[in-house]
């Protein structure tokens, strides 16, 4: 197939990346949109294993188009995110046409003058030919078009993200030796950030910025459904009830969706009808990486299964009976107060334009 | 279109959010390429476009909510009324029209001056006029404040008036705090007690107190000095502003000769040697992974073979690269008001004898203004420098610590000095005196630094007591550490001062 030019709405953004198992919001999609129609790198922030990764990886299969990855390491250097001389292959040549430097230089008595005549060849050295092409580099000089993945760019030293800068900005890069290489095709870029540390100003200017968090209830059943085809309905929504609690405790490392991901298929493949107590007892490692945690999420077991038993019943109240709530009882599956006034809040500013306009 | 960007843009800048012009062309062409029927689409273009930090993001969603609906309720609203405005058709986020009060506060504009309808307010969510913010009057020409005023004081008054019983319950306790001059606000200087006591704080106080910390004679002077102003509080009260009283008397009488005081004894210099000797040996051998190009190391192939293509690729003259030691910097930030003097005194020791370990060490000192004291640390003698300092030479340190002040000032002035290989270590007890604790501050100071370490002479059974802020700051510290004498300075420098 092709590879995709442009998106033609933020529409086909959403029905793209959903064929291929990704479920965006209508933010991410709209901004995955801005960034291929404005041609300007998208900086992805939020925890880990909300889908940074996966975001970009959909992106390059969802249009066809071939994904170079960056991975940044600390230590790392413009040798291997942009370009390096590839000295052997210079070495080589150098041998090899020993002789023929000798013919060249044939019939020059003075030195000036043998200089003068290997100057008009140097540009065979320093060529494209004996340049190794590093991620950034090869993303823009490759013909076919590409998507860019910058993996964890807070990983990487400040001075990286600076080389960065004329690439993003320009989709160029200056090699003191050739000059300046200019982009064949301009790939789409995503950059991620797990924000352990500020990713610069100048870098940020440069990027459209996309903060991802943690799902809506909502959103992560339709993940779950998507990914884990083989998930009964009633397990799928107590993995996602468990998951959704846990992370509402103050834990080192709360669970993303990978790690629900994770969880479930794991449930799936132990054909576990329903969670039990045992169950969670003895899978919740798949979702809780320390220790400590593991302990604190041991000791709210009982609560977190009281809270995944009766979801019906728990609606049922919440509609009639409101003042009666006793805090543990207050639900993961039902909004937050913070949330429900969000909802509120935003339906009310909806409808509005709708209503009282005409 | 582009006229209320512009102005949506001035307004985000007002509110302190940095937006450079090429992200506002970038915001417009965004709106370009979304369609503009989408309000959600606009608004996460707009997002995208013009908001970068995280903290942003609040004022964004409020001022975007705030500009771009009130703007269509008041079509609404001119559409029913049939008003015959025609001035600003192609504006249509000028509200220069909209009136919200019957009485208008008298900044505002009087040429709009015929009289609003007054069902207009309904258009107007409650909810976001209780929390919204007087929009400036260069941003759009629209001044909720009024009607929000009158929303708040028409629904409940016994809420205004609940606060300002809480507020003189607060002026009792300050009042009676300030010994020196009883019957006088103690608005400015002095020796101000944290006691801005919560009646809840109050029953965890026998708790807090074993009666044992309290010897009697001393008590008994206390009270004599102070004598009537404390008798007619709760006795437990009492009992905690004399012993937070007593805890303050050493530091007072070393106010007194800052300069003797800030001498160190021969005992103290001694173990200070020995504590950096043995930091010196722990903190040797970290090294960078990055590799610089040196006189003596290993041969880098690459770099030897770039550097020697002019003599036809022989390695005439080997390049050679070692590890890098990876000397970290410190930022130190001291309290140094009465309370955390002390510690402070020792730490700012400590840390200037260890500029050697550290590749650059730079010392701020406040008590509500923040100032660089680097200079003085290293042009005088040290304990010159802290007898200055200390003295009150170099700043007031009499005036009331002001934490949330002190932390934006760094934040605003100083935050580049601050890079990943930069441990911050913050001295001091947290308590603010009720100002804002601008934790947002020392959450930037955080992200950028390596570590963040806050040291206070204070243990956590006390924190919340007598406002302090530093449970909020201790969330985002890697490390809270106690440390009140240089016993505890020593166990802590070890572990705390490793670069990484």
């Amino acid at each position: 197939m092709e590879p995709l030019e442009r998106f033609e709405s933020v529409e086909e953004v959403v029905d793209r990346f959903r064929s291929f198992e990704y479920v965006t919001t209508e933010q991410v999609a709209t901004v995955v949109y801005l960034a291929t129609e404005l041609q300007k790198p998208v900086l992805v922030e939020g925890p880990a294993g909300v889908g940074k990764t996966e975001l970009a990886k959909t992106l390059a299969s969802c249009s066809d188009r071939r994904l170079v990855r960056l991975q940044c390491y600390e230590g790392q250097d413009d040798t291997k995110a942009l370009y390096e001389w590839d000295y052997g292959k210079q070495l080589l040549y150098t041998q090899l046409l020993r002789e023929r430097i000798d013919t060249l230089l044939a019939g020059t008595t003075e030195l000036a003058q043998a200089a003068e005549r290997l100057r008009g060849h140097e540009d065979v050295f320093f060529s494209e030919h004996f340049l190794v092409e590093r991620p950034l580099l090869e993303a823009i000089r490759s013909h076919e078009p590409t998507v860019l993945l910058i993996d964890e760019i807070d990983r990487a030293d400040e001075h990286l993200e600076a080389l960065m800068l004329e690439v993003l900005a320009e989709f160029q890069v200056t090699i003191p030796e050739l000059g300046t290489l200019s982009s064949i095709t301009q790939p789409w870029v995503i950059i991620t950030s797990n924000t352990t540390r500020d990713v610069s100003e100048a870098l940020k200017r440069r990027c459209l910025h996309l903060s991802l968090g943690y799902p809506s209830a909502e959103r992560e059943l339709e993940i779950l459904r998507l990914k884990v085809p083989g998930i009964g309905e009633e397990l799928l929504r107590k993995v996602v009830g468990v998951v959704r609690a846990v992370r509402e405790l103050d834990l080192r490392k709360a669970p993303s969706i990978s790690e629900a991901l994770d969880w479930a298929r794991a449930l799936t493949l132990l054909n576990v009808p329903s969670l039990d107590r045992e169950v969670i007892e003895e899978t919740i490692s798949l979702i809780i990486k320390h220790d400590k945690d593991v302990e604190r999420v041991q000791q709210e077991l009982p609560r977190l299964l009281g809270l995944i038993e009766a979801p019906a019943e728990h609606e049922h109240e919440h509609e009639h009976d409101h003042h009666h709530h006793g805090h543990h009882h207050h639900g993961h599956t039902h909004p937050t107060p913070e949330e429900e006034a969000y909802r509120r809040h935003a339906e009310g500013y909806f409808g509005a334009i709708g209503s009282e306009s005409t | 279109m582009d006229a209320p960007i512009l102005r949506f843009v001035g307004l985000l800048r007002q509110r302190g959010v940095r937006i450079s012009p090429a992200e506002t062309l970038d915001a417009l062409r965004s709106l370009g390429a979304v369609s503009l029927e989408r309000r959600d689409r606009v608004k996460t273009s707009l997002r995208a476009t013009l908001i970068k930090e995280g903290r942003d993001e609040p004022v964004f969603d409020e001022l975007f909510d705030a500009f771009f609906s009130v703007d269509d309720r008041r079509r609404g609203a001119r559409h029913e009324h049939d008003h015959d405005h025609d001035h600003d058709q192609d504006e249509p986020v000028a509200l220069t029209d909209v009136k919200v009060s019957e009485e208008p506060p008298e900044f505002d504009d009087p040429s709009h001056s015929h009289t609003p309808p007054a069902d207009v307010a309904k258009y107007f969510d409650d909810d976001q006029l209780a929390t919204a913010k007087r929009l400036h009057k260069d941003g759009t020409r629209i001044d909720l404040a009024g009607l929000s005023q009158e929303l708040i004081l028409g629904e409940r008054k016994e809420g205004i008036e609940e606060a300002v019983a809480a507020l003189r319950h607060v002026l009792h306790l300050r009042r009676l705090t300030n010994p020196g001059a009883p019957g006088k606000l103690a608005l400015d200087g002095g020796e101000m007690v944290d006691a801005d006591l919560t009646v809840g704080s109050a029953d965890h106080l026998p708790a807090l107190l074993p009666s044992s910390m309290l010897d009697d004679v001393q008590v008994e002077a206390l009270r004599r000095q102070v004598d009537g102003v404390i008798a007619n509080l709760p006795d437990l009260l009492r009992r905690y502003l004399e012993k937070l009283m007593e805890l303050e008397r050493p530091a007072r009488t070393e106010d007194a000769s800052p300069a003797y005081k800030a001498a160190f004894s021969e005992e103290e210099r001694r173990r200070m040697d020995a504590l950096l000797r043995r930091l010196a040996r722990e903190l040797r051998g970290a090294f960078s992974p990055r590799r610089a190009i040196a006189a003596r190391g290993r041969i880098h192939a690459s770099r030897t073979m770039r550097a020697n293509m002019r003599y036809g690729g022989l390695p005439f003259r080997p390049v050679l690269v070692a590890k890098r030691q990876d000397r970290p910097r410190l930022i130190l930030l001291v309290d140094v008001s009465l309370s955390v003097r002390n510690t402070a005194r020792f730490t700012i020791h400590l840390v200037h004898s260890l500029q050697s370990l550290f590749s650059q060490v730079r010392t701020f000192a406040f008590v509500s203004d923040l100032v660089d004291v680097t200079p003085y640390l290293e042009r005088c003698e040290l304990d010159e420098a802290l007898g200055m300092i200390f003295g009150g030479e170099v700043l007031d340190v009499d005036a009331n610590s002001n934490y949330g002040h002190a932390l934006a000032t760094f934040h605003n002035q100083h935050l580049s000095v601050v890079n990943r290989r930069t441990t911050v270590l913050v001295l001091g007890d947290g308590r603010g005196n009720g100002n804002p604790p601008h934790v947002w501050a020392l959450d930037d100071i955080r992200r950028r630094a390596r570590q963040l370490v806050w040291l206070t002479p204070e243990p956590e059974r006390y924190w919340h007591l007598g406002r302090s802020d530093l449970p909020a700051y201790a969330e985002l510290c890697d490390r809270v550490e106690l440390v009140r004498d240089l016993d505890q300075l020593e166990a802590v420098a070890g572990t705390v001062l490793r670069p990484i």
